[in-house]
């Protein structure tokens, strides 16, 4: 199971080391990460999450990371299951 | 306790660098003590000191400054600052930081570190102190511009105070402290920040919490050391009081409710009491009040408060369903939700009963065989006699959890224990910080013959400082709680624990000169705790106990709360 945590935060020395630093230690593994080039507003970094282990709830991650100063806003969406299409 | 020493007047024209400005912005947020010790990258803040009003009480080694920010923090509720220099400075300071974040305690940690243009190169004293810190501060900055200095510090000491408190990390690179400004950047005055913002929970959440409380059985209050950090003490005395409501506490909750109250059960956990431990079983209703399902509170998770129902508030949404699902949260102001919650009938009595027969059924006991000293009734006479002033800071081990189990505690601020990290060495640093907190309180340390060496050089601060701490050592000549463990869980393989070749700590404190005394049987202990309390300056009293002595009762590791062990 995996999901993408959608970060609206601004920027700031050492930002987006404490956001995928909070990420890995509260439990989850990062499998995709983006980040588009942005001047000197508001930054979004969206990131690909799986759990370590089945008691990590992505809710209480996403309350972790709105906790960091300077976080706006955090979304997280589940991705679908993939399914493979027997033929 | 003696005055600190007046600053040198200084007859220099010196210009008005970044260090003046560091200097300036602490004075702005109302800061009276930093506890600290110089080197090469902090020098220029050193030098700009001396003409400030800021008092700085110079330890022996910067763990003892951290922990004596954190020391003075809990007492007085303002955020403890630190400050050290870069590379080995600053690595000192990091288990004070860790264990002010754990026990969230409000900190404001500076450290000087490399020119800028140096950073980055492996310079003489570099080291990432951000990098190394960034898991353990609520919040960080590396100042680049000085410039930048007065709204940092403001910035800085908003955050460690609001919602849940925490340690905030300045790095200031030697430039940016040596840079002259040509005109003295305004002040920030943005004064410390109010010390909670929140958004309240709504009625609906209110009416809520209170159906189940009117709905249950057995209702239980779970404290935590929440309530105390949001200074809610007073308002949750006050629900107990209205509504009689069976509460218990953890290590950090002792103190919200006074020991000894009706319908008090003291401490849960690991080394909770008995009568807690079964009426958190028993339990159907949990009231979580500033509380975040430790493990050492709860024991095996999956098998704590089995048939509760959980109404969880906090000031952190981030405690709320993170370790144990609630069926009812709120999040805001402790004091203004307690208020609200006005439950109009409670049919609890048979439970309230209950709880009470199990509070004298499982009532410790002091009448110990023997002739030789018994700590956990000497920590309680010693705390009964100290009354309200009594402020315990403890080290970590057997005697840490005597003195959560046997001392009377009247308020929050009356226990300073490293609850989170467990830190050894705590216990004397912390009580230098109370003193600085509140000079007229008895500030009693209780340490272990293990802790005390690992600070034991800031005897030569209580010295320096003329504070009247009282440390009682509990010498078993053992690491003894580690000894406790490897007795019952690791079939008595004794590995590392004897300390038989302990220095003289009577002799060693009175080179620092500090009065001492050595207490071996239990007949002494009236004079001794006398003694203690009489002495008007620092006071070391090494008390030699049972090194076989076990704290009881204890939950094995990993077990249910209900699974007690007991002597
Ligand atoms: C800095 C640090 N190192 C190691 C430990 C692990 N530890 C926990 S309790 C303990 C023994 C403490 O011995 P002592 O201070 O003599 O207290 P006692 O248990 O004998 O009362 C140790 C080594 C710790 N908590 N902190």
């Amino acid at each position: 199971m995996t999901a993408d945590i959608v970060i609206d935060f601004t920027r700031s020395e050492g930002a987006v080391l404490r956001l995928i630093g909070q990420v890995e230690r509260r439990g989850f593994e990062v499998t995709s990460m983006t980040m588009a080039e942005h001047g000197a507003g508001p930054a979004r970094l969206t990131l690909g999450v799986a759990p370590r282990d089945a008691s990590r709830s992505f809710d209480t991650l996403s309350r972790h990371v709105a906790k960091i100063h300077g976080v706006t806003s955090v979304r997280a969406a589940e991705r679908a299951p993939f399914m493979e299409r027997a033929s | 306790m003696a005055a600190l020493a007046a600053p040198i007047a200084q007859a220099r024209t010196a210009p008005f660098t970044g260090a003046h400005a560091v200097v300036r912005a602490l004075e702005a947020q109302g800061v009276e003590y930093v506890f600290g010790y110089p080197g090469g990258a902090i020098m220029p803040v050193y030098d700009a000191l001396t003409g400030s009003s800021l008092k700085h009480v110079l330890v022996r080694h910067e763990q003892g400054a951290a922990l004596a920010a954190d020391g003075y923090a809990r007492v007085s509720g303002k955020p403890g600052v630190c400050i050290a220099t870069s590379g080995p400075g600053a690595t000192n300071l990091v288990t004070g930081i860790a264990n002010a974040f754990l026990d969230s305690v409000p900190m404001i940690a500076i450290t000087g570190q490399t020119p800028t243009p140096l950073m980055g190169t492996d310079a003489f004293q570099e080291i990432d102190t951000f990098g190394i810190t960034l898991p353990i501060v609520k919040h960080s900055f590396v100042v680049r511009d000085p410039a930048d200095i007065p709204s940092v510090f403001a910035e800085a000491f908003a955050l460690a105070t609001a919602g849940r408190p925490g340690p905030v990390l300045i790095d200031l690179p030697k430039d940016v402290t040596q840079a002259s400004l040509a005109v003295p950047p305004g002040i920030d005055q943005t004064g410390p920040a109010p010390r909670r913002k929140f958004e309240q929970p709504g009625a609906g959440a209110i009416a809520n919490a209170i159906a189940l409380i009117e709905q249950a059985k057995k209702p239980l209050l779970y404290v935590g050391g929440g309530v105390g950090i949001a200074a809610a003490e007073q308002a949750l005395r006050a629900f107990h009081a209205r509504t009689g409501i069976p509460a218990v506490a953890t290590l950090k909750g002792l103190g919200a409710i006074p020991t000894g109250s009706e319908n008090y059960l003291d401490m849960l956990g690991m080394h909770g009491g008995q009568a807690a431990n079964l009426a958190v079983q028993e339990s159907d209703l949990l009231i979580a009040c500033g509380a975040r399902f430790d493990d050492r509170a709860t024991g095996k998770l999956d098998t704590f408060a089995p048939n509760a129902r959980i109404i969880h508030f906090d000031a952190d949404p981030s405690e709320i369903s993170k370790l144990r699902d609630a069926d009812v949260s709120l999040i805001g102001e402790m004091t203004a939700i307690l208020d609200a919650l006005r439950p109009a009938r409670l049919d609890i009595q048979d439970w309230r009963d209950h709880c009470a027969a199990m509070k004298t059924r499982y009532a410790p006991r002091y009448d110990a065989p023997g002739s030789g000293v018994f700590a956990p009734a000497l920590l309680k006479a010693l705390s009964e006699q100290a009354g309200d002033d009594f402020i315990a800071t403890c080290d970590v081990g057997q005697h840490q959890m005597w003195v959560a189990q046997h001392c009377r505690f009247s308020r929050p601020q009356a226990h300073l224990t490293s609850g989170g990290l467990g830190t050894m060495g705590y216990g004397i640093p912390a009580g230098i910080g109370a003193l600085f907190a509140e000079p007229d309180a008895t500030v009693v340390t209780i340490t272990g013959d293990g802790s005390i060496m690992m600070n034991i050089q800031e005897l030569a601060t209580i010295k320096r400082y003329r504070l009247p701490l009282k440390i009682v050592l509990l010498d078993n000549a053992q690491l003894g709680m580690v000894r406790q463990w490897q007795e019952l869980f690791f079939e008595e393989n004794f590995s590392e624990i004897d300390l038989y070749d302990n220095p003289d700590f009577a002799e060693l404190a009175r080179a620092f000169g500090i009065e001492a005394f050595t207490v071996d049987r239990r007949s002494e202990v009236p004079d001794a705790i006398d003694r203690l309390l009489s002495a008007r300056g620092p006071i070391l009293a090494h008390v030699r106990i049972d090194p076989r002595e076990n704290v009881w009762p204890l939950v094995p590791p990993g077990a249910a709360n209900s699974q007690m062990m007991e002597a």
